[in-house]
């Protein structure tokens, strides 16, 4: 944490003191709690909005590489298209249920649309999710009414099909990271201490499992060229994850927060699942995929199974180390120990630093 | 004498009906639209008898919860929640094992108490994360969850640097202090306030407040009780991190921390911009290696 401490210089509302009795509030914490009792209280949000995040990420990264694809593709990438748009689609209709399933009032889950905020990730996230589940929906069927034709030239439906794709792939890029920002723009320790890494770690992610689950869907397609390119961007996204998840845990381990994530069954199933299943295996099977002459299906398909199941777990662990963060008093006063990164020094507190620095004493600040 | 000349006027047990504007004659008050208001809770005042908890609970209609005991304190609340919007409270300041205290100074307790509650905060992280519009700011600049729009997604739950906010299982909503909304527009001093036998929970217009809690640290300072210092005033601990100020803020006498309460909180949507923004970069450079990957297909021969 690189925030300036709360001090008597920095906080002229405290009285600085004569004496050489330290003022409490400026006196160094040593770690007490009031009887180890919970200073915050943890996100309702269970296996469902974790798994929400897992669906999103992955339909909304689909969409963008069906896009490209369509648009880079030569006509040998159809599948990839298609199977991307249903993808797409299938995450808005399977993730909007499991959001309103956790509103403890799923009755008025409409009132979200009631108001827009741009300070609240869960306001313009229901815009994202919506807008993206009606831009998905049109293009998906779009796409099946007017399938390509047997010459290579496009129907009307078609290109309305290709037109509206492209929405949906902006709105992609916010339904794979989103859900990072909505996680760390809260006060519990491990989300809050991380935002930057968490959102990288979340795009990644997002990233690797709809190319592992596109790659499949080549494989049982039987176009292990496809596979392979599809391979080779969930190998880059793992790559990226793997490096954006160091860094998290570095920002934790700064914040002195990350225990959860590290320690007990939590610890065990991010570690063994999200970073060695769901990482390391795929990153070593398409790397030795990569590699080879003949490249393996077996290999393929194991490395894309593992990355799906990894994302899954990693969500799942970052959600619960979360809410057990939340109920720990230490972990919540280490990391505001200090004021936030960006929060600017006041000019008067800079003169009484000066004046202190200069052997003057500042007296009492107003 | 501290009696308000116009209490001459309702001086019999039984009135007609409210009195207007009766928080004039019980806090010098008058509680107008429009204006600010919050409380200042003094620790070094509060005896630990619960009557703002009390009076929070029946005025507000709350229903009883944890009937136990915790084991560790008189505080037998443990903390604030959907059903309890004010909590005292209990420090023992005796140490333990081999640092307990054996000898007390004369007259001292040797106990902190302390009423908390909502702080209403200037920029409060529960309104802001709220994506339904039901929990709004009033014409008194306080903060208040609107029973009727609330779906319980409970984002506000996590957001709050305080711990207060909660989910009632009961009903599915989420519930807080309202500082007696209904009271201030009725003209009348809320519950807590109202209740506080030694003026510990003292009710007002905030600047009122700040200026009542400045001169009161001084004054404990001349007193000396110099580790008296304010909680959530302006460029003080728990006014921090954007949350420019608490409109319920405190005065203690140890490190925020012994009362349950974060030295630099923060407001929690000041995250949204620097994780969003680099999650959607993060998103533009993978978009570009898909899109190497995607056209590097144009090559392959046919």
């Amino acid at each position: 944490m690189t925030g300036r401490p709360v001090t008597a210089e920095t906080m002229p509302g405290l009285p600085v003191e004569q004496t050489a009795i330290p003022h409490p509030a400026v006196r160094e914490w040593n770690g007490e709690t009031y009887y180890d009792l919970a200073s915050l209280k943890p996100s309702p949000f269970d296996w469902k909005i974790a798994a929400y995040v897992y669906v999103a990420g992955l339909a909304g990264s689909s969409q963008i590489i069906a896009t490209l694809a369509d648009r880079l593709g030569d006509g040998r990438d159809e599948t990839i298209v298609r199977n991307g748009r249903a993808l797409a689609l299938a995450g808005a209709v399977i993730g909007a249920p499991l959001l309103i399933l956790d509103l403890k009032t799923p009755g008025r889950f409409y009132n979200m649309l009631r108001i827009y905020r741009t300070r609240s990730p869960m306001s313009f996230g229901s815009y994202i999710l919506t807008g993206f589940g009606v831009a998905s929906g049109l293009t998906a069927a779009a796409h099946l009414i007017g399938e390509r034709r047997a010459d290579g030239s496009r129907s009307p439906m078609r290109r309305a099909a290709d037109m509206t794709q492209v929405p949906a792939a902006f709105l992609g890029a916010g339904m794979s990271t989103y859900t990072a920002a909505l996680l760390s723009a809260t006060s519990t320790p491990l989300w809050a201490s991380a935002p930057r890494a968490m959102a990288v770690q979340f795009g990644t992610s997002a990233m690797a499992t709809a190319a592992a689950a596109l790659s499949l869907g080549e494989q049982i397609a039987g176009d292990p060229e496809n596979s392979r390119r599809l391979d080779g961007l969930a190998a880059v996204s793992a790559a990226g994850e793997l490096v954006a998840s160091a860094f998290a845990e570095k920002r934790h381990h700064e914040a002195g927060v990350g225990e959860t994530l590290r320690k007990g069954p939590i610890g065990t199933s991010y570690r063994a699942g999200a970073l060695a299943l769901g990482l390391g295996v795929p990153l070593a099977c398409h790397a030795i995929n990569a590699l080879s002459k003949r490249p393996s299906r077996g290999l393929s398909v194991v490395g894309s199974l593992a990355l799906l199941a990894g994302g899954m777990v990693m969500r799942q662990a970052i959600f619960q180390a979360g809410n057990k963060s939340a109920e720990r008093p230490d972990d919540y006063f280490r990391l505001t120990q200090r004021e936030p990164e960006g929060a600017k020094p006041r000019r008067r507190v800079d003169r009484a630093i000066e004046g202190r620095r200069n052997g003057r004493d500042p007296g009492r600040l107003p | 004498m501290g009696v308000h000349p116009r209490a001459l006027d309702y001086a019999e047990s039984l009135p007609d009906g409210v009195i207007p504007d009766e928080s004039e004659l019980t806090c010098g008050t008058r509680i107008e639209p429009g204006k600010s208001y919050g409380f200042f809770t003094d620790t070094t005042l509060c005896i630990g008898c619960k009557a703002c908890e009390v009076a929070c609970k029946e005025w507000n209609g709350l229903p009883a919860d944890n009937l136990g005991l915790t084991g560790n304190s008189y505080d037998n609340t443990g903390d604030l929640g959907a059903n309890t919007w004010r909590h005292v409270a209990f420090v023992e300041k005796i140490g333990s094992g081999d640092d307990r205290a054996r000898e007390m100074k004369p007259f001292q307790s040797n106990w902190l108490m302390m009423s908390d509650v909502c702080k209403h905060c200037a920029n409060a992280p529960c309104l802001e994360a709220c994506p339904t519009g039901s929990i709004f700011r009033t014409e008194f600049d306080t903060v208040v969850v609107q029973q009727d729009i609330c779906n319980g997604c409970g984002y506000c739950v996590p957001a709050c640097p305080f711990g207060v906010v909660e989910l009632s299982l009961e009903d599915g909503k989420a519930h807080k202090c309202t500082l007696c909304y209904d009271r201030l527009k009725g003209g009348l001093e809320p519950a807590c306030a109202k209740s506080c036998p030694t003026d510990s929970i003292q009710f007002g217009e905030i600047e009122d407040l700040f200026g009542r809690a400045r001169r009161r640290v001084e004054d404990l300072h001349g007193k000396g009780a110099t580790d008296a210092y304010l909680y959530g005033a302006p460029d003080t601990p728990g006014a921090t991190g954007g949350l420019k100020h608490l409109n319920a803020f405190f005065l203690l006498t140890d490190r925020p921390e012994v009362y349950n309460l974060p030295v630099a909180p923060t407001r929690a949507s000041d995250r949204v911009r620097p994780s969003f923004l680099t999650g959607l970069a993060a998103m533009a450079g993978l978009t570009l290696a898909a899109a190497a990957l995607m056209s590097a297909g144009r090559e392959r021969g046919r």
